[in-house]
């Protein structure tokens, strides 16, 4: 399907061009991910939901990164960055879980 | 607990369920579009850009781990190379300490054999008890036997040595083994200084013994017949304390030692 060519196209484009990352941006990629990988599984249950829709894709992936990264980024500066690195890091797993949990439900019929 | 039932609630974003509602009894699903293959284009980069910083960064610590461990051992090797350098040092320091005070040693006993010998030759003033000779021509003197003659000295100095003197001094002119006392005109010169009268003669020795051994030797038996029969005065006085001054002319030009003097 669509998604999945795109998440095939992006992973043989990070392997071939392997882009530099700027320094400042690193310590947030990781937590960026875990939140982009939230907004991919609620947009994948969405779609067996048969709720799925485009621009809410979009918003929720793009709001999830920025505000994941904003808050290990603020508390960075705060002196608690690990700890709100670890807080949004459950959040975002719970959240992650229950999704799965839906999605096996939709394909298992579990 | 609250929090944590709200999380797995509410897991699936509610925009999704909000827009469905609103597209209204939907006909048809909605497939994922373009905008949905950016967004997991965008995703895929992600991670595998995440995944290569890490791996990137694994080996590049490992190889900080190589680095110190091959620098510890550097370093230890050098502190060890520098700690036998130290003993070596610490050695060599206990060879010269030990030379130094040898040869300090060694300095002093030439310096204490220097002035030993300045004393005898006569470079060094000198200090101790003697004897104090006046000597002067007769009161009423008209031949040149009732005056002091430069061989009337000579006899007594020699007879001075001859008493076990150790340093003479005329008029304050030390004699060496270079003096001369001989007669230049009407004048005595010692060292080639003119001496005035009355001659004084100051010899360092023991004062016990110089007076009786200085009257044994020929000299003294000498000068007591010229003081006796020719009236020439002769005061000789035992001291406690004299000086004699340094000799002035010892330099030599000439004289040298046929080997390299230790």
């Amino acid at each position: 399907m669509i998604a999945g060519l795109g998440l095939l196209l992006g992973v043989v484009l990070g392997l071939l061009l392997q882009p530099q990352v700027p320094l400042w941006m690193e310590p947030y990629l990781p937590i960026a991910v875990v939140a982009a990988l939230d907004a991919v599984f609620g947009a994948l249950r969405a779609f067996l939901d048969g709720i799925f829709d485009d621009k809410v894709f979009v918003v929720s992936f793009v709001s999830n990164v920025l505000i994941a990264a904003l808050i290990v980024y603020l508390g960075d500066k705060l002196g608690v960055g690990g700890q709100l690195s670890t807080g949004v890091i459950v959040v975002l797993g719970i959240r992650i879980f229950s999704n799965v949990a839906a999605i096996r439900r939709h394909l298992f019929h579990a | 607990m609250g929090l944590l039932n709200y999380i797995t609630a509410h897991s699936l974003d509610e925009d999704y369920a909000h827009v469905s509602a609103q597209r209204s009894s939907g006909d048809h699903p909605v497939r994922p579009g373009s905008a949905a293959l950016v967004v997991m284009l965008l995703f895929g980069l992600m991670v595998t850009i995440a995944g290569i910083r890490t791996a990137h960064n694994a080996p590049v610590s490992q190889t900080n781990h190589a680095q110190l461990v091959t620098q510890i051992k550097a370093r230890s090797a050098k502190v060890d190379a520098r700690r036998r350098q130290i003993e070596a040092v610490q050695a060599d320091i206990g060879t010269l300490q030990a030379q130094y005070s040898q040869a300090t040693a060694e300095g002093q006993s030439l310096s204490t054999q220097l002035s030993r010998l300045g004393v005898r030759v006569g470079s060094v003033p000198v200090h101790g008890p003697g004897l104090r000779i006046v000597v002067d021509d007769a009161p009423d003197a008209t031949s040149s036997q009732q005056r002091v003659q430069d061989v009337d000295l000579q006899v007594l100095v020699n007879a001075l040595w001859q008493a076990g003197a150790e340093a003479i001094a005329i008029n304050g002119q030390r004699l060496t083994s270079r003096s001369a006392i001989r007669e230049a005109g009407s004048a005595i010169t010692v060292n080639f200084h003119s001496v005035d009268r009355p001659y004084v003669v100051s010899a360092i020795g023991n004062p016990n013994q110089l007076p009786a051994r200085f009257a044994d030797t020929r000299g003294g038996a000498t000068w007591f017949d010229l003081h006796a029969a020719l009236g020439l005065r002769f005061d000789m006085t035992p001291e406690e304390s004299l000086t004699l001054p340094a000799a002035n002319r010892l330099s030599l030009h000439f004289a040298t030692t046929p080997g390299r003097l230790r």
